[in-house]
């Protein structure tokens, strides 16, 4: 380690006895009924490359611990291994079906306080054990507020929605945690969260308090993630790694929020799951039902989600029910009287370019606009615009993809 | 209501810069010119404050909003009571407060609630907004909730009381990115602490209830007219904080550093290809395969 | 339980407000539905708002329903004072001073914009229903009314947004395009012949700089009539009315010549513009941004964009405070100006920053605030007969009652005179409790027919008429003669104009009318007068004109994904003019099949007549600002 000549100027840290007091990595995982909401598996995936790099380099055995609370989802915690978890905690209890804040985050906190949950997978580090080094928490609907209240009740720090993750030693001047000397931070997480502009990203620490005056300690180390950020790691069955049950305890207040009941509103379109989405407007009017056919042809060799512009939702022409009624549907319109898509690609085929649409679309990666007109707003609205009648541009790019689509794989390896 | 015991409600609200076009302001480097950008109710509180108001027409609520911040966060004060005819407003402000994290905030907060109409005991409602759209992140409020011991309710898109049985009953709105959204229906005793969803919208379904409302909200528009005289402020002291829960002593986290993401988007230049050129095809056929194999990353 | 109220009046425009206020003024409580976000924000009118003094019988002025607070809260713009007929062809024009025939009668002739006017009387009226136990709900749609089984005279009211209610009497006062009336098929739809068309924009233009170019003071103002080749052959014409700091620009053509000759109607009201003397009424200094340059860094073009476009927002904003007394005054006081000249020396000093630092450039042009559109009841032609169905009394254009006569429009005052009328007639039934047609209805029809207005809707006013003659006094016999020329000798003597108008009243108005609202009225006898008579304008620029989709950007809407309009048959010619008629555009024509997007809609009923036609639910739509 070639910082350690520096670090002789700098005052080291009086932790080095506390540190063992947190080890390392878990993450709370997401679940509905078993079935793991894709961020937990991103999360498992970049907490399984942190926790291989930082057990390289400081020479330690620290492990990543899923946090699994459900009922009856053992078969989960089998995947939770093989999608990179040295190790899962599993709190089994009817009353954990479903997510309710107040009871998982009393059990959590539980959790992440049990020093003999540890000892199955790690004995070595299980006597000193007080709390975990790090945390990791989905930034969705369930896991920010998750992680708000655990964080409030192990009287920690939190940052949210982040996008990078660096673990690194740190030499640190503050105000009030070092009362304004140099201290050396190790094993530190440096959570980058992108700024509201989008243009900044700012590195959020959780520190102790070194503070002479008011010293304190203030572990674990605990972030948010955003979904879709991180890549999960392959599914691999011979991972291997040990299932701890815990099984909890209730008090008569933690279980005061009753779920009445659940309503799943599916939306017919899922276009958040797709890479690629496109889309058609009226440039289909010459022959609409084939026209919409050769959409239907590209995405699916792109995998892509199909929308539309608003117009068509209207039925402007005749097509046969059952193209009618899978394409030019409502839940499918994409724009400001719509949907909002993001994908990193988009596809807007023979459509003009109204700003309705543009609202719903222009959050896209890139954007590819098939029209023959060149004079059509989408043109000031794409990164590709390739000119012609979609009735030929299609088949040939259709054609043309599937030529290309062995050699791509052989290159991705 | 004769012999129930009235409801307390409290908002809490944050100021926040004015995102909307023509108001804000950047500096060179793209990042807020926060001295130019005027600051306003924040659309989360405001739809917070929307929410308290609902207890207002709905069941006589007293309402307090309460904010941490500047003096001139009054002005969120201000017009929150404008939305949800407050009865009381409160600004914890103080110079011990600075530099606080969400943990701390939250520690201010409960403070703060302290000092309202019937204190934490006496309290039946909190509500939040989702979250600031400046920076914080929607921790304040849940951790709030905690440290005041009251249950959780996030993603509120609607909800009624029960006043006899002291209950609420909400409709949740959980939304597992692009994995299923779910309508989640609870019920919890009060006291409870209620985070708005953006979505939230009150609905008053009687003529009589909107006459209420109508009466409501031009009580709220003479009320923050003269706003200053509901407008209560406390400092550290009078709060009764501890000093290393606040402000930079009561604060996990710091900023480290502040940096320009590096930009991978291309602004929309388009490159006209020709539909009818085989080779041109070849190359957006290839491009096409580029962008999916994650080469580009957004 | 079911809620019930004595009387339900359905919309917030001026006469369901009128209503309200009158039935609270008697002590009555009543509620009124509105389905904008507030009252004010659906409605348009021209406009101008008269106190008018009939020399028979009664009305009801806005003075009488709201008191003389009505005068010194001046929710009006500016007191007209001037009124001048424009005879135009190309760059001549000819022009006729009528002021006296807007005095015809009239105690006072006022421009209003409907949404300041309406928040107004919503204020008034409202307060006064609370204290009755009643008051406005707004962002609520009617959507059925029926009829308790056991009890006729109890109606009960469907919404989109609220519970059923139910309420003893009714007053339908949902405008021209009356969903009530459709519902309870108390009248047919109206047809083209029946109607006009008005399209509008509300201008920008500093207050003083008008108040010197119109020749006006601070307290009067100026309303100018266009007829002749701006017309582009269209029976109606055009008009420019002075607001405060504001220009109301339109047009209103007969619905039936727009049908037989289909034009566009913003490019109706684009010709009104590009008419060199309007031109010039409504130019101002205006801003004109540099394009950015696309080489510069993404942040540096954001910091320019947002740099300029508040530095233009705060330019226009103090010169338009600069140009106004009050404005001057305001600015003076809050601390931040010393002096008048402080002002113009910080608006000049921005001005110079923007031309050196951003290369912006100022120019002459226009600065349009808002686009609009209604449809209007000629009262004359579609006047409902009954104005009553079971214990719903219907008022001002919801009752087709609207005086159309030549110049003379007037909308807003009938319904007000309707409304107290039927506010009347429901105290009456109130303090009787009985809601019978024969005691409520029939009574309300017989106030009806004591107003002066509807004698102004069947029969011709010789006096009137007369005014007429004396100001074109000027003009050649031989240009009216050739086609006037036996009107003209009946009209010359107080006694031949008499009889001649006795005979005219007995074959009845209809008949006549076509003679008089004909093309050479509106067309060819203007063009004439201008070529041959008028003097030559000039306009030293041209008007930047906002597209259709431009306008229609602007509006602010609360978009419904719902249509409240169905087309029902996509092949019909009507709906293929509609293509065309249609003020946003929202029709278009796909392999002969019209399409409807709906998005745009202004909700001015042009295509009501062969649609299924609602208004939006509740607070959706388009909301005007100014209106």
């Amino acid at each position: 380690m070639s910082e350690q000549s520096q670090s002789t100027q700098i005052q080291n840290a009086p932790s080095a006895s506390e540190d063992c007091s947190y080890r390392h990595l878990y993450v709370v995982i997401e679940h509905d009924d078993g079935k793991p909401v894709p961020v937990s598996l991103e999360m498992l995936g970049e907490a399984r490359r942190q926790m291989d790099i930082f057990n390289a380099k400081y020479s330690s055995n620290e492990k990543v611990v899923a946090v699994v609370l459900g009922n009856n989802v053992r078969n989960l915690c089998e995947e939770m291994i093989y999608y990179g978890a040295d190790a899962v905690i599993y709190a089994a209890s009817p009353e954990l079906q479903y997510s309710r804040n107040l009871v998982d985050t009393k059990v959590i906190s539980k959790i992440a306080r049990n020093a003999d949950l540890t000892r199955n997978f790690s004995p070595e580090y299980a006597d000193s054990f007080k709390k975990p080094r790090y945390m990791f928490f989905a930034a969705d609907s369930i896991g920010r507020h998750l992680s708000s209240t655990v964080m409030a009740e192990l009287e920690s720090g939190l940052a949210s929605d982040i996008n990078k993750l660096v673990i690194s030693d740190l030499d640190i001047r503050h105000e009030h945690k070092t009362k304004g000397q140099t201290i050396r931070y190790e094993k530190t997480l440096e959570m980058y969260r992108p700024d509201f502009s989008g243009f900044l990203w700012t590195t959020i620490l959780c520190l102790d308090n070194r503070n002479p005056v008011a010293p304190k300690e203030f572990h674990p180390q605990s972030c948010s993630i955003i979904p879709g950020v991180f890549e999960p790691l392959g599914r691999d069955t011979s991972r291997k790694g040990s299932i701890v049950d815990y099984t909890p305890e209730f008090g008569e207040h933690d279980l005061a929020v009753k779920v009445l009941g659940r309503q799943v509103i599916k939306s017919v379109v899922d276009f958040e799951s797709h890479k690629a989405v496109i889309s058609f407007g009226r440039g289909i009017k010459e022959s609409p039902e084939e026209n919409i056919k050769l959409v239907a042809e590209l995405a699916d060799e792109l995998d892509a989600a199909v929308g539309i512009s608003l117009p068509i939702s209207k039925k402007p022409y005749p097509v046969s029910e059952a193209t009618s009624s899978t394409y030019m549907i409502p839940d499918r319109v994409i724009g400001t009287s719509g949907r909002k898509v993001a994908p990193m690609l988009y596809i807007a085929v023979g459509i003009s370019g109204a700003v309705q649409h543009i609202v719903g679309m222009k959050e896209s990666g890139f954007v590819i606009a098939i029209n023959p007109d060149e004079e059509a707003p989408i043109r000031g609205e794409c990164d590709m615009f390739i000119k012609g009648r979609m009735e030929e541009v299609v088949p040939l790019l259709v054609q043309e993809l599937k030529k290309q689509r062995p050699a791509m794989q052989v290159s991705n390896r | 209501m004769i012999g129930m015991r009235s409801l307390n409600v409290a908002v809490i609200v944050k100021l926040e810069p004015d995102f909307s076009e023509g108001n804000v302001s950047y500096n060179a480097d793209g990042t807020l010119n926060r001295a130019e950008t005027k600051s306003i109710l924040g659309p989360h509180s405001a739809i917070a404050s929307l929410a308290a108001f609902y207890s207002k027409v709905r069941y006589g609520a007293r309402i307090t909003v309460g904010t941490m911040g500047p003096p001139i966060a009054d002005a969120a004060l201000q017009q929150a009571q404008m939305l949800c005819d407050a009865d009381e407003l409160h600004l914890y402000s103080d110079r011990l407060f600075a530099g606080a994290d969400t943990l701390a905030t939250a520690e201010t907060l409960k403070a703060g609630i302290s000092k309202m109409q019937g204190g934490i005991e006496g309290m039946d409602l909190v509500f939040s907004g989702h979250r600031a759209s400046d920076g914080e992140t929607g921790q304040t409020g849940p951790q709030t909730a905690w440290k005041l011991g009251f249950p959780f309710l996030g993603n509120v898109i609607d909800y009624n009381l029960d006043l006899e049985r002291r209950t609420i009953r909400a409709k949740r709105l959980i939304s597992l990115q692009g994995f299923y959204d779910i309508v989640e229906e609870i019920e919890a005793p009060l006291p409870a602490f209620v985070s708005v969803d953006p979505s939230y919208q009150p609905n008053f379904n009687t003529v009589s209830q909107r006459l209420a409302l109508g009466r409501y909200r031009k009580e709220a528009a003479e009320r923050s007219s003269n706003y200053k005289q509901y407008l209560k402020v406390f400092n550290a002291q009078q709060m009764g904080v501890d000093p290393k829960l606040v402000g930079l002593p009561g604060s996990p986290t710091i900023v480290y550093k502040v940096e320009k993401i590096p930009k991978a988007k291309a602004s929309r230049k388009s490159e006209v290809i020709d539909g009818a050129n085989p080779e041109h095809i070849r190359l957006a056929a290839a491009k096409i395969h580029e962008i999916l194999s994650g080469a580009v990353v957004k | 339980m079911v809620e019930r109220f004595d009387a339900v009046i359905i919309g917030g425009g001026s006469a369901g407000l009128a209503a309200l206020k009158q039935l609270a003024n008697q002590g009555k409580q009543a509620v009124l539905i509105e389905a904008g976000t507030s009252p004010g924000t659906k409605n348009v009118s021209g406009g101008i708002l008269y106190s008018k003094k009939p020399k028979d019988g009664k009305v009801y002025n806005v003075e009488d329903v709201y008191g003389q607070d009505f005068l010194s809260d001046a929710p009006f713009e500016r007191m007209i004072t001037k009124y001048m007929l424009h005879a135009t062809s190309k760059d001549k024009i000819f022009s006729i001073d009528l002021t006296a025939a807007h005095h015809y009668q009239a105690n006072y002739g006022c421009s209003v914009l409907m949404n300041k006017l309406n928040s107004w009387f919503a204020k008034e009226a409202g307060q006064s229903a609370e204290k009755q136990g009643g008051g406005i709900v707004s962002g609520v749609h009617v959507r059925s009314i029926g009829w308790k089984s056991n009890e006729e005279s109890i109606a009960i009211i469907e919404t989109d947004e609220l519970e059923p209610f139910e309420a003893k009497a009714v007053i339908a006062a949902d405008g021209v395009n009356s969903e009530v009336a459709e519902l309870t098929q108390a009248r047919d739809k109206f047809s083209p012949h029946q109607l006009y068309q008005g399209v509008k924009v509300i201008v920008k233009l500093p207050e003083q700089i008008m108040e010197e170019r119109f020749g006006i003071e601070y307290d009067s103002g100026a309303a100018h009539l266009f007829a002749g080749d701006v017309t582009l052959n269209h029976i109606g014409g055009g008009f420019v009315y002075t607001n405060r700091d504001s220009l109301s620009a339109g047009v209103v053509y007969h619905y039936d010549s727009l049908m037989r000759n289909p034009s566009e109607p913003h490019t109706l009201v684009d010709t009104l513009l590009q008419n060199p003397m309007v031109s010039e009424f409504i130019k101002d200094e205006v801003a004109v941004k540099q394009e950015i340059d696309k080489n510069l860094p993404k942040e540096e073009q954001l910091r320019i964009q947002f740099a300029v476009s508040k530095l233009i927002k705060t330019w226009g904003e103090l010169r338009h405070a600069y140009y106004s007394a009050n404005g001057r005054k305001g600015l003076i006081e809050s601390g931040k100006y010393k002096s008048d000249e402080d002002i113009r020396a910080r608006v000049e000093s921005i001005k110079q920053e923007l031309e050196s630092k951003y290369s912006t450039r100022f120019v002459t042009d226009y600065v349009e605030l808002e686009y609009s559109a209604k449809i209007i009841p000629d009262g004359k032609r579609c006047a409902m007969r009954q104005p009553y169905y079971k214990n719903i009394l219907f008022v001002g254009d919801a009752a087709g009652r609207g005086i159309f006569i030549g110049p003379r429009i007037e909308g807003i005052n009938v319904g007000i005179d309707d409304a107290a009328r039927a506010a009347e007639s429901v105290a009456r039934a109130i303090d009787r409790n009985v809601f019978s047609e024969d005691y409520l209805g029939q009574y309300y029809s017989q106030s009806l027919e004591a107003s002066p207005y509807t004698k102004d809707m069947r029969e011709i006013d010789k006096d009137y008429l007369k005014i007429f003659l004396d100001a074109a006094k000027e003009v050649p016999r031989d240009i009216i003669g050739q086609r006037y020329g036996m009107v003209l000798k009946l009209m010359s003597s107080g006694t031949l104009r008499g009889l001649a108008i006795g005979f005219a009243n007995i074959l009845g108005f209809e008949r006549l009318l076509p003679l008089v609202e004909s093309e050479e009225t509106y067309v060819q006898v203007p063009i004439e007068l201008a070529d041959r008579l008028g003097k030559q304008v000039t306009s030293t620029y041209n008007p930047s004109i906002p597209t259709v989709a431009q306008r229609i950007a602007k509006l602010k809407y609360n978009d419904d994904r719902i249509s409240h309009i169905k087309v029902l048959d996509p092949q019909s010619d009507f709906m293929k003019k509609m293509v065309k008629l249609c003020p946003t555009n929202c029709y278009s024509l796909e392999d002969q099949s019209v399409v409807l997007q709906h998005e745009a809609c202004v909700e001015c009923g042009t295509c009501a007549k062969e649609t299924d036609w609602h208004h939006p639910r509740g607070e959706m739509g388009v909301s005007y600002q100014y209106g």
